[in-house]
């Protein structure tokens, strides 16, 4: 091995002396190193959107819902609450009732999301129904619900005149209007009485493990509950992040494959052109193996320096397109105002594994080629 | 176990190169022993197979027919790596070329069959210049090839084919590409080596005065000719 070793390596530190083989391995690693870079800035822009997205799930979304396994309404919803009041004391808790309801103003009626809360003091609306029904901080609207009830002219729908307080940013993924107003109007508007159809947790310090902690709370106590945490809430949507990942890094490791092509087009070349330094080296005593370890060790190196490389440049770039919020976006096209960078580590170590696997199994196919030839053919033609 | 007294012994050996009309055979049921310590001359016209037998000999080739035994031991079946093994530790070789790798300085070059065989780099580098002195270029140890000319070139390959110490050594026509005083100097300097490092070396050559200053001279016969020590 120690033979190999210092074979490939003065081989390929003879760039000094221009030699052929080090010209030809200094292309290839500038290829795999371009090549790593450009997976190691793209996986780093994707992550950026991507963890911008989560962070504003994680800030806007509830981190837990707690919901009846069959029907709308939660079974001993008081008790579950002052049971998990006690267990997770830190943890916010919201009980919910939600139905949807005509809402008119002035200017249109349509249907919206009622959402009742029991932190909401007051009305607001989100930004879709203050929109489309034109309406603002101060103005009324009705809200018209489906359940009637029975006065001396017969069933009337139940409705209500809110004033709206606020107007809000629209929850993550939802397309129609909703309105947020204090738990009793929504009772009263969907129910006719004090029921509660979820119960919704946030905990800001472990929002994606808050789903466990809860069912670990709740298990063998309050068998007719299901718990949703936002791997369940928000499914479609981080399945299509993941999705979108997956296939990005398909799709640019690519490069990767076309690079290590490059890498074992090189390799061959050196392969073909050492024909009779290989023999000698097979004359002098280096083994089948040894000549297959040789080539395998500079692919390996090419990979490796291609790799600290391409990855160290791609990761300092990323970083200062991130810092410096170099590449700006239009304001209201995303929830940020430059192009969000986010490098991952785990993210760099599998770019550097997959770029040295594949520089091992460029250099693998010609070593194995060189191994097999006769050491005589090579002084023959020579 | 004493030693063999015949380092090399070839029995019937066949080769032949191309397939259907355009076989050549080269060489066709040949004998040829070495005894330990002997400087042997092959000579013989050209394309006869001297360097083919030089190659069988040192297990770079195959004979298609035949029996090959080196150092007492039947060679013929080995695999090639137990082959690359034994050319490491048992044969040095010189070709007529001097094959020195041009990314390695001449000290490197030497140092190389004792770094395959896995010596450490103080080892083998110490060995290479203690020959480097002994074939007269300790000055241009830290040399690449292309910084020496073609009778120190030749110089180098002399000192790399013994840098393993090996019983056996070879060399196909070492001064078929120097001029008439370099030829001079290489040969009396393998001659020199070959007495006090103990080999029994090979040498094919088409000078018959050199072949003349071997202990003995095998005159190697087209295919179906009779082929002997003359």
């Amino acid at each position: 091995m120690r033979a190999e070793l210092h074979l490939a390596r003065r081989y390929l530190g003879r760039l000094r002396r221009r030699t052929h083989v080090a010209t030809v391995s200094a292309i290839s690693l500038v290829s795999l190193a371009l090549g790593v870079l450009a997976l190691v800035v793209t996986l780093s822009l994707l992550e950026g959107f991507q963890s911008t997205i989560r962070r504003e799930l994680v800030q806007r979304s509830a981190h837990a819902r707690v919901e009846p396994v069959a029907g709308r309404v939660l079974p001993d919803a008081g008790e579950l609450a002052s049971v998990l009041q006690k267990e997770l004391p830190n943890v916010g808790m919201t009980e919910i009732v939600t139905g949807t309801c005509l809402a008119r103003s002035f200017a249109d009626a349509i249907p919206a999301l009622v959402d009742g809360r029991s932190g909401a003091q007051r009305v607001a609306v989100d930004q879709i129904l203050a929109a489309r029904l034109g309406v603002g901080p101060g103005e009324e609207i009705e809200v018209i619900s489906s359940r009637r009830r029975l006065t001396p002219l017969g069933p009337v729908p139940v409705r209500a005149r809110l004033e709206v307080a606020d107007v809000v940013a629209p929850q993550p993924g939802r397309e129609g209007g909703a309105l947020i107003v204090p738990l009793a109007v929504a009772q009263r508007l969907l129910w006719g009485k004090p029921v509660v159809e979820a119960i919704e947790l946030r905990d800001p310090a472990q929002p994606w493990r808050l789903a466990r902690r809860v069912r670990q709370v709740l298990a063998g106590r309050f068998a007719e509950v299901r718990v949703d945490g936002l791997q369940q809430l928000h499914s479609s949507l981080l399945l299509a992040l993941s999705m979108e990942r997956v296939m990005i890094f398909v799709a640019v490791g690519l490069m990767l494959v076309v690079a290590s092509l490059n890498l074992l087009c090189n390799v061959a070349m050196i392969a073909a052109e050492k024909r009779t330094d290989l023999a000698v080296l097979a004359g002098l005593g280096l083994t089948p193996s040894g000549l297959r370890r040789l080539f395998v060790l500079l692919g390996l190196a090419i990979g490796l320096l291609a790799t600290i490389a391409g990855a160290g440049l791609g990761s300092l770039l990323a970083v200062i397109l991130d810092r410096t919020h170099a590449l700006s976006l239009p304001q209201g096209v995303f929830i940020v105002s430059s192009v969000p960078f986010r490098v991952r580590p785990e993210m760099v170590g599998t770019v550097a594994m997959l770029a040295l696997v594949l520089a091992v199994l460029a250099s693998w196919l010609p070593a194995r080629s060189v191994a097999r030839r006769d050491p005589a053919e090579g002084l023959r033609y020579e | 176990m004493s030693e063999p007294e015949q380092i090399v012994r070839l029995c019937n050996a066949a080769k032949a190169y191309g397939e259907g009309p355009r076989r050549i055979q080269v060489l066709e049921g040949l004998d040829l022993e070495v005894r330990r310590g002997e400087l042997v001359a092959v000579v013989g016209p050209s394309g006869v197979g001297k360097s083919t037998l030089l190659h069988i000999i040192g297990l770079l080739d195959r004979p298609d027919a035949g029996e090959l035994e080196l150092n007492g031991l039947e060679v013929s079946d080995l695999n090639p790596e137990a082959r690359a093994r034994m050319r490491n530790t048992l044969i040095g070789f010189v070709f007529q070329y001097h094959y020195l790798l041009d990314e390695l300085d001449a000290r490197d070059n030497v140092a190389l069959p004792l770094r395959i065989a896995g010596r450490t780099s103080r080892v083998a580098k110490g060995r290479a210049e203690e020959l480097l002195s002994r074939v007269g270029l300790s000055d241009r140890a830290s040399h690449f090839p292309d910084q020496l000319s073609g009778g120190e070139l030749q110089r180098v390959a002399v000192a790399r084919a013994l840098a393993m110490k090996p019983p056996l050594l070879l060399a196909d026509e070492p001064t078929g590409n120097l001029d008439r005083e370099n030829s001079e100097m290489l040969f009396s300097l393998v001659r020199e080596l070959h007495l006090l490092e103990g080999l029994t070396s090979i040498i094919v050559t088409h000078d018959e005065e050199m072949a003349g200053r071997c202990d003995r001279a095998f005159r190697l016969a087209p295919a179906g000719e009779r082929s002997g020590y003359v």
